[in-house]
């Protein structure tokens, strides 16, 4: 933990980590790679039905964070996670916690757009079939014009869904994914940048996507863009070198960040 | 002047261009303003160039034009019944002439061969001459041509990059025309031996017994007592190649599976190089393990069960090809696996499937293409492969579909007619061509389709 700047990182947290309604309830967690301290002691909140996003600059910890709330970082065989990590109240990296049910609870979508090199119905009827949803072919048909018109694309792929998920624009793939993602019908959905491979115009429309969505989902996103912070989130926590340095409302954190180094990086000093 | 000595020359010429050239234009550049166009050792290069490709070529053809060239020269001189005489009686003269002029001399030659001979050994060494009058002159011609053009304005890497570019063309070229001439020769035999044997009674007849092929057939075109029916043959092969399929495709695809899914890095860098060492046993072995171990293992447990088996019998050598083929399979499929993007299975996974449910429905799809390539080559192993048959598999052509009975192949068939010394005129010999023909043709269409198919069903991820 070098290279703060000359500015003492606080030993806590600045801000209110805790919330009333709170989905995921971090406490003192820890991640490392090998030898390497990912994440350092942090602790925090999520907020149901609301978007909670996290900002930092690159290497701070915040995809890796992100990573823990459904243990994707499992597939990495070097990356162990200690502390907890409390989804109702029961720890998900409890031995007795079967992961597949639970990242179907947490669903995720990634930096890169990332379809099943599938047609668009296939990629979207995917989690439906693994998890045994629909009953029925034409309940089937039903739950993937659902998810695709929550996702904003059904208008624009409804006459082509033998077609491969692959030949559609970058814009359309992230939202292919992410309409894959509600038709497990998650709880909570993670996005990993979600709109860094995307141009402003599909970026915009995912944003008003995340909008829609945050009144049934819980969503949590990390992005590299403070502005697209600022206008999806409701909460944001800033992250420092695998430390939580400030949380807070938006709007609060934005216009008057109480640490100095959440300054720095929102008034555009370095990061 | 002999070749070897030839090429040395030619190679010192070309470097003494190369350093030429390099010179030439340092000079010039240090008295021009002008900075050289590429880098200085292009300008070496092109005149190196220049200097020893053609000339090579020159020694290439000349090397095998002129024991083809001396013979027709030479023929003038033997005697009018061997020049009129039959085409072996000739070929069998030329080549004594041959051996004499090159000091190989047995018994006492008659004095009209010592005199062709003597004219043999005049012609050659003119031929010698001649190439390396051409050779040195091309060389040194085309060497003092691009030096000359050497100056800082000329753009001596794209003309360095042309020759290599061409080069390039060349060897590929190499490698297509090998094959048609493969498949050519291949043809011309079996034409010989359909002007013997009716293609309908070679594709169509259930008999194979090419034994008792007696001169009366290949001579005077009457009916010799052997039959030519492949039938069986190609019965035999697919028997043994479904069966080595049915063992190597499962395994094979479940270790690519594992290693390239569940198992650890540790694990994948041991089982990987140990799987590999299979594929580079020598077939011998694998025909004496099938023969001495497993066919003996075959017949006892079948007899164990009531069942007859033949001591050489498709069980055992389509069981023992399909262990030698495995890590074709699973060595090729790994990797395709292998490439199957992370960001894929991140998908997958974070979609809340299984390990399993992620590979079956969506790795693998992906590979699939990749996958078919590798059973593909196993296919193409398994047909081609001869040791194991011959030893384990026997050599009677019985039509059946009974793993439990001897059965031949098509390459075991070939390999029996072409050992040993063989009249290259008789049915027999020349059955083995259009064996090979027709083997090569199946083999192809099997290509075409799996092609079709991979077309067909492939999940392209880019």
């Amino acid at each position: 933990m070098d290279n703060f700047n000359g500015i003492e990182p606080p030993m806590d947290t600045v801000g209110n980590i805790r919330v009333n309604n709170a989905r995921i309830m971090c406490n003192n967690v820890f991640v490392h790679y090998s030898d390497k301290r990912a994440i350092d002691n942090l602790s925090l909140d999520i907020e149901a039905q609301k978007v909670t996003a996290f900002i930092g600059p690159s290497g701070c910890g915040k995809s890796t964070f992100l990573r823990c709330l459904n243990r994707m970082n499992d597939t990495i065989a070097t990356c162990s996670v200690t502390g907890e990590i409390l989804l109702d109240n029961q720890d998900i990296y409890a031995p007795e916690i079967d992961v597949v049910p639970l990242r179907a609870r947490i669903g995720m979508v990634f930096q890169k757009a990332n379809p099943f090199p599938k047609s668009i119905f296939d990629n979207v009827a995917y989690g439906p079939k693994i998890h045994g949803l629909a009953e029925s072919k034409s309940h089937l048909e039903n739950q993937v014009e659902e998810a695709l018109r929550r996702a904003g694309l059904w208008e624009e792929v409804k006459d082509r869904l033998d077609q491969p998920g692959t030949g559609l624009s970058g814009g359309q793939q992230q939202r292919l994914c992410i309409a894959r993602t509600i038709a497990v019908s998650p709880e909570i959905i993670l996005m990993d940048e979600p709109c860094s491979a995307l141009d402003p115009i599909a970026t915009a429309k995912i944003e008003e996507l995340i909008e829609e969505l945050s009144e049934k989902y819980t969503i949590v996103i990390v992005t590299h863009s403070m502005q697209q912070a600022a206008r999806v989130s409701h909460r944001t926590a800033y992250f420092h070198l695998g430390r939580l340095i400030e949380v807070g409302a938006t709007k609060e954190l934005f216009t008057s960040p109480h640490h100095k180094l959440t300054e720095n990086y929102i008034t555009g000093r370095f990061g | 002047m002999d070749v070897r000595t030839l090429i040395f020359l030619v190679g010192v010429i070309g470097l003494s261009f190369y350093f030429l050239g390099r010179y030439r234009i340092v000079t010039q550049s240090a008295q021009a303003v002008q900075r050289p166009h590429s880098l200085l050792h292009y300008y070496g290069l092109y005149p190196f160039f220049l200097a020893i490709i053609p000339s090579c070529f020159i020694i290439a053809i000349m090397q095998v034009a002129d024991g083809f060239v001396l013979s027709i020269l030479i023929e003038q001189y033997l005697p009018a019944d061997i020049r009129g005489g039959d085409e072996f009686n000739k070929t069998i003269t030329l080549s004594r002439i041959e051996n004499i002029a090159s000091g190989v001399i047995f018994g006492s030659p008659e004095d009209w061969l010592i005199a062709a001979a003597n004219k043999w050994l005049i012609w050659s060494e003119r031929a010698q001459l001649t190439t390396t009058i051409l050779a040195i002159s091309s060389s040194i011609l085309l060497g003092s041509y691009a030096y000359m053009k050497v100056n800082p304005g000329f753009r001596s890497r794209n003309a360095v990059e042309q020759i290599i570019l061409v080069m390039m063309m060349f060897c590929s070229g190499v490698a297509i025309l090998t094959t048609i001439g493969i498949i050519f020769s291949v043809i011309f035999e079996s034409l010989r031996f359909f002007a013997l044997v009716s293609p309908m009674e070679f594709l169509m007849g259930l008999t194979w017994n090419p034994q008792f092929e007696g001169a009366e057939r290949a001579g005077s075109g009457q009916e010799g007592l052997a039959t030519y029916g492949s039938v069986p043959l190609f019965a035999g092969t697919f028997l043994i190649s479904a069966i080595a399929l049915t063992v190597a495709v499962p395994v094979g695809l479940m270790a690519a599976i594992y290693l390239s899914e569940y198992a650890s890095p540790r694990i994948r860098a041991t089982v990987k190089p140990l799987m590999e060492i299979l594929a580079g046993i020598p077939t011998v072995v694998y025909g004496f393990f099938a023969a001495l171990t497993v066919a003996p293992l075959v017949r006892g447990a079948g007899e164990s069960i009531g069942l007859t088996v033949a001591s050489e019998s498709a069980l055992a050598a389509g069981l023992v090809m399909g262990i030698m083929i495995i890590p074709f399979v699973s060595s090729l499929s790994d990797d395709v696996i292998n490439a199957v993007p992370q960001s894929l299975r991140d998908a997958a996974l974070g979609l809340g499937s299984t390990r399993s449910e992620m590979t079956k429905q969506v790795v693998l799809p992906a590979a699939l293409p990749g996958i078919v390539a590798s059973v593909l080559l196993a296919v193409s192993r398994a047909v081609g492969e001869t040791m194991i048959v011959v030893m384990a598999a026997g050599l009677a052509a019985n039509l059946s579909a009974n793993p439990l009975d001897a059965v031949t192949t098509v390459t075991a068939q070939i390999v029996t007619i072409l050992v040993g010394d063989q009249e290259f005129e008789s049915a027999k010999t020349l059955s083995a061509f259009a064996l090979a023909l027709t083997l090569i043709v199946i083999t192809l269409v099997l290509n075409l389709i799996a092609l079709q198919i991979v077309k067909k069903y492939r999940e392209q991820y880019d």
